[in-house]
């Protein structure tokens, strides 16, 4: 997606006078899939795990990031020109090659600022809470009509505590309804002054086995199960969302397990079956990143609907894509 | 307040609980489905000899002798399990011809017709040799040859270059109408005739003028009773197919269908099933008197509805089973096109709007059950006629708007919802008394109007906003022909403000409005001159008062109504140029210029064009740089168009719709500052510019909502598309509305959405320059289509299939 223009230029991070600012990697309004009602996104950008299937690869360093999109290159070098450090250089007949060890952001951009065909982009603009919140209510009437709001996503939103404390904070005293989308994977202590702020949690649940969760996404599944005991006993509504991907993580015993989790929590609306899809593939390209599941094809719907079959006697209402 | 028999009605029909499609609807629908459009030369013929035989007659008889003879010779004939009846053709969907109007082009691309890419029509050598026969005939008699020499040659050429097209009447008879088929529901044609007969009796006859009125009331009286005579004919045929019948079942269903065609439409309805017979034989011969299409049955849930109520023995699922034949009925009738328009009006359309819900004449719901039946009958047969539309207020039912909801989702692009709130204001701005705008209906794609009372001709012109604005950018000269056709109103370079270019377009503009207005009067004069329509006006007011054609000012309301096309372009174009000219001075004018001559050729050019489109704010995205610019350069069109009126004392009202004519004049249209490449389809309605609405269906609504509708009276347009993922459950249901009701609750007049399904995702691997924008959610992640990979692009087709 793209950001508004009014945020599309890069500007290096100005000076602040304490006012938290926080590092958002873009926008997506309209969204209908995660949480009540029509919602905007804020994605948040920084995460702790590096899930192999992940679809926002951009979202995982704490820091802006260049995005270099082939397709769009028009070879028009202007960005050769500009670049102060002199790490772009052609590469083939419309394409350049960048030199990130080189490069200069986040102080930089310039490149970005040249390049009309957006083929190079800049993830992550450092915003205020006023900034964020003014595009959030944007789309207000239809939160009001739909029952929707904002949901705070990443990335990991838990991974910037205090910008994010002071969105939720913030939007809850306009009287927004906000979801936050976590994998669990913070301190409680960062957590918990949040969830006073929130209307729901969606939460993630990758894998039950502590090797395989560790396998998958680099860090052990311990703290995030506690976590989510934890958001239960504040008795905050959750959506419980499982990312299905073939070969992983869909095996029944682990979906049994996740389902059996679940049903011993007390506040949990629904245990979403999220359909592995590969539309976030081709950002792993455009950082230069190897997509490490390269290859593997989505279930076919009949593979998910006999996944959610196994589910059936489960007290927890199972869905599938949320 | 519900009355003891709406209360009976209530428990007899569970509005949410409608039976669905019977096995004898199913059955017929199949029928339908499988047959090849043809062309039906016996209209033709027998128009001809009508025409041959009455030449010294005045030209409304004739046409009052022509309809005669076509209804009382024409092949009849009733289909096996059919219920309701009557045909327009040899064949259902066959398409009758219209000499009378035009023939030319008919005659230039007869063997052209099976070849085409759209809107195939079959026909054999012998019928093209029949209609080749009698073409000479109408050789200088036509309507469009008339309205061709009324035409100024500026005019013409304007036309010519892609300024503007002038409304299908040019080349049709006049249609987009809604007769006051409530009238004939209770009074019966005998009615109508004896309405006529009084008038004539009051005739003094040595008043000059009463000469023509007395000739138009003849006309009037024939008219309707060869209506009558042509029911009968059904009936007799009824009769004569029940005494051969060996099924007692069906034989009893043909001795009714004989009953009821021997009672209406002569007679005042009673049953249900009567009432669905009349309004079928009043549709179908006001399409086999003219060709003009959009005869739209509008509010047909409000005049059927008391026929429903009464009707004490007719079942739920009866009842339903009649309406979805009534419904398949409507999809018979086939119009042919030529070429150039099939680009335009692709896919057969005949555009019969039917529309549900909204207030009564005194403001308050008047949604019933006949409401709900429509949009079900539209669910059940799953066609593409009628045209179901529903009509939302502050106190729609949310039942009602759930049900257009569900009926949403099943991707027919159907319903199309209107807005109360703010056409009743603009109908009211043009004259319409307050009960009156609260009884609109829609004519044909978006156009509102009060039925059985308006001439309101809204399909009267494209008009390419998008031309004019290049025109003003090359000081008034066409750049693909070198010609000039505009005044001059200053090289482009040596416009130094943003206001300076704006007073150039303000001028182009008002120079070339004027030419659409000489020339749409000139096709409304050779209308009332040669072929004025005595059926058709006789169920229109004030007509029969008057004892004047609908097509000499016969209406109670007369409009004509011309479309901007081209908005969204010309929006991102002016805002470009002020911001990354007039405001950054990023690129000189003298560049852009130089660039768009070149159709933003080489390295340079693509750089430039990409500084256009990515630099720059754009319509649709929620931003008031753009949004504001938008809403002046529809204005500057809509003031210009309002200040004329027709031959008929009627104004002129703006539309902003394109149907699907931003293709063809996008092809005429050069390279515009909005980094759109020569030839490029225009920008659809008042939706944005594909592909430059980034920021999602929300941004869009918002923007939409910045544009003057109301003003815009003769109706705007705009498509939405959504994957099937986003409507999957109650909670789909919930957001759509919302996305209605925030758009409505801004000052939008329509929706429409389309259900994206695998044939739009593949039309857009085959073709992404038309689907930029196409935004993909699917769950918890949303991507522009045409951007990703093929082997992605596959998984998300195989999804939408399956709906998850
Ligand atoms: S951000 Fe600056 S240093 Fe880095 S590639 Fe772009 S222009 Fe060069
Ligand atoms: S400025 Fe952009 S389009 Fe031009 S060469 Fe650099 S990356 Fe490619």
């Amino acid at each position: 997606m793209t950001l508004r223009k009014r945020f599309q230029l890069y500007a290096p991070k100005a000076a602040q006078a304490g006012e938290p600012v926080g590092l958002v990697s873009d926008f997506q309004r309209f969204s209908i899939h995660d949480g009540p009602g029509i919602r905007t996104i804020v994605f948040l950008k920084g995460c702790p795990l590096r899930c192999q299937w992940c679809q926002n690869p951009e979202d995982m360093l704490p820091r802006p990031e260049l995005l270099y999109i082939r397709n769009n290159c028009i070879g028009c070098g202007k960005c050769l020109e500009t670049c102060p450090a002199r790490c772009i250089t052609a590469d083939g007949p419309h394409g350049v090659a960048i030199d990130k060890a080189a490069c200069r952001l986040p102080e930089c951009g310039a490149c970005q600022a040249v390049c009309y065909a957006n083929a190079i982009t800049i993830c992550g603009r450092h915003l205020t809470v006023d900034e964020v919140l003014e595009e959030v209510e944007l789309d207000r009437e239809f939160y009001d009509r739909s029952g929707g709001g904002v949901t705070f996503s990443g990335g990991e939103p838990f991974a910037q505590p205090r910008f994010l404390l002071a969105l939720a904070r913030a939007a809850k005293a306009r009287g927004l309804d906000t979801a936050v989308e976590t994998s669990g994977y913070a301190d409680w202590e960062v957590m918990l002054p949040v969830m006073a702020h929130l209307d729901t949690v969606l939460y993630d649940v990758k894998h039950m086995d502590p090797q395989a969760h560790r396998r998958l996404t680099g860090v052990d599944n311990a703290r995030i199960l506690d976590n989510l005991r934890r958001v239960d006993a504040l008795g905050l509504p959750i959506r419980v969302r499982v990312p299905l991907v073939p070969g992983l993580n869909d095996g029944p015993e682990n979906l049994r397990r996740t389902a059996a989790f679940a049903a011993e929590l007390s506040h949990v609306a629904a245990l979403d079956l999220l359909p592995y899809h590969r539309m976030g593939e081709p950002k792993w390209g455009q950082l230069e990143k190897d997509y490490p599941l390269r290859g593997v094809s989505p279930h076919a719907r009949e593979e998910v609907v006999a996944l959610a079959a196994l589910l059936e006697g489960s007290p927890v209402r199972v869905t599938i894509g949320g | 307040m519900t009355s003891p028999a709406e209360q009976a009605l209530l428990e007899k029909i569970d509005v949410l609980q409608l039976p669905g499609p019977t096995a004898r609807v199913e059955a017929i629908r199949e029928r339908f489905i499988a047959v090849v459009p043809e062309i039906c030369v016996e209209r033709a013929q027998l128009v001809t000899a009508a025409y041959k035989e009455t030449e010294d007659q005045p030209v409304i008889l004739r046409r009052a002798r022509a309809l005669e003879k076509i209804l009382d010779n024409m092949t009849i004939f009733i289909q096996p399990d059919e219920i309701i009846v009557g045909n327009q053709c040899t064949k259902p969907r066959s398409a009758p011809v219209f000499p009378e109007f035009s023939c030319k082009w008919l005659e230039d691309e007869l063997d052209r017709l099976e070849k085409r890419t759209g809107d195939v029509f079959l026909i054999s050598e012998e019928k093209k040799a029949v209609l080749r026969e009698l073409f000479p005939y109408w050789n200088g008699r036509t309507t469009n040859e008339l309205a061709t020499a009324l035409m100024t040659p500026e005019s013409k050429e304007a036309q010519r270059r892609g300024v503007f097209t002038v409304g299908n009447y040019y080349f049709n008879g006049v249609g987009h109408i809604s007769v006051d088929y409530a009238l004939v529901l209770e009074k019966g044609l005998s009615g109508v005739v004896a309405a006529a007969e009084a008038e004539l009796a009051k005739l003094e006859l040595t008043n000059p003028a009463h000469l023509a009125k007395h000739q138009f009331l003849t006309a009037v009286t024939a008219a309707n009773k060869a209506v009558i005579r042509f029911a009968g004919r059904f009936s007799a045929l009824a009769a004569d197919m029940a005494a051969t019948e060996a099924d007692p079942g069906r034989k009893a269903e043909l001795l009714e269908i004989a009953r009821v065609c021997a009672k209406v439409p002569a007679e005042p309805a009673g049953s249900f099933a009567e009432a669905l017979q009349s309004f079928w034989f009043i549709q179908l011969v006001l399409q086999i008197e003219s060709n003009g299409h959009s005869i739209s049955p509008m509010r047909f849930d409000q005049y059927l509805f008391p026929h429903l109520l009464a009707d004490k023995a007719v079942t739920a699922e009866k009842a339903q089973e009649l309406l979805d034949l009534l419904f398949i009925k409507f999809n018979e009738i086939n119009k042919v096109r030529d070429e150039g328009s099939t680009k335009a009006f692709g896919g057969y359309p005949m555009f019969q709007n039917l529309i549900v819900g909204g207030v009564d004449r005194e403001g308050e719901d008047a949604t019933n059950p006949l409401s709900y039946m429509c949009l079900q009958a539209t669910a059940n047969t799953k066609l593409y006629q009628p045209s179901i539309s529903i009509r939302v207020h502050s106190d729609t039912p949310r039942a009602l708007y759930e049900k257009a909801a569900e009926v949403t989702r099943l991707g027919l692009g159907m319903p199309a919802y209107y807005n109360d709130r703010f056409i009743i204001p603009a109908l009211l701005s043009r004259g319409l008394t307050r009960e009156d705008a609260r009884d609109y209906g829609i004519i044909g794609c978006v156009e509102p109007q009060v039925g059985g009372k308006t001439e309101g001709w809204h399909d009267a012109a494209f008009f390419n906003i998008a031309k004019v604005l290049e025109l003003t950018i090359n000081d008034g000269v066409d750049p693909l022909s070198g010609e000039r056709l505009g005044p001059s109103t200053g090289e482009l370079t040596t416009l130094a403000t943003y206001d300076d270019l704006m007073a150039a377009y303000r001028k182009q503009m008002a120079h070339f409005v004027k030419l659409l207005v000489i020339s749409d009067n000139a096709v409304d004069v050779a209308h009332g001159q040669r072929a004025p329509l005595p059926f058709l006006s006789s169920l229109v007011d004030d007509c029969i008062a008057k004892g004047l054609s609908l097509q000499q000012g016969g209406a109670h309301y007369n409009f004509t109504g011309p479309q901007g096309v081209g908005v969204a372009n010309v929006a991102d174009s002016l805002a470009a140029l002020k911001k990354l000219v007039y405001e950054d001075k990023a690129v000189t004018l003298a560049e852009i210029k130089a660039a768009l001559a070149d159709d933003f050729a080489g390295v340079a050019g693509e750089s430039l064009r990409q500084m256009l489109l990515n630099r720059a704010p754009k319509y649709g995205n929620d931003e008031p740089y753009a949004d504001d610019i938008a809403h002046e350069a529809a204005l500057a069109y809509c003031r210009e168009v309002e200040k004329y009126t027709n031959p008929r004392g009627g104004g002129f009202q703006p539309g902003l719709y394109p149907v699907s004519a931003n293709v063809p004049l996008g092809a005429v249209v050069g390279a515009t500052p909005d980094g759109r490449k020569a030839g490029a389809p225009l920008a659809d309605g008042v939706s944005p510019v594909s592909g430059m609405d980034h920021s999602g269906p929300t941004a869009s609504v918002k923007s939409v909502t910045k544009l003057d509708h109301v003003i815009a009276s003769n109706g705007t347009l705009l498509n939405m598309k959504f994957h099937p993922n986003a409507l999957k459950d109650s909670q789909g249901i919930s957001n759509l509305i919302a996305v209605t009701e925030t758009l409505f609750n801004g000052g939008g007049t329509h929706i429409q959405y389309n259900v994206i399904n695998k044939e739009t995702l593949r039309d857009a691997q085959a073709h992404p320059e038309n689907y930029r924008g196409l935004v993909v959610r699917v769950a918890g992640y949303s991507a522009f289509f045409t951007s990703l990979d093929q082997a992605i692009q596959e998984d998300i087709i195989s999804r939408t299939e399956q709906m998850f």
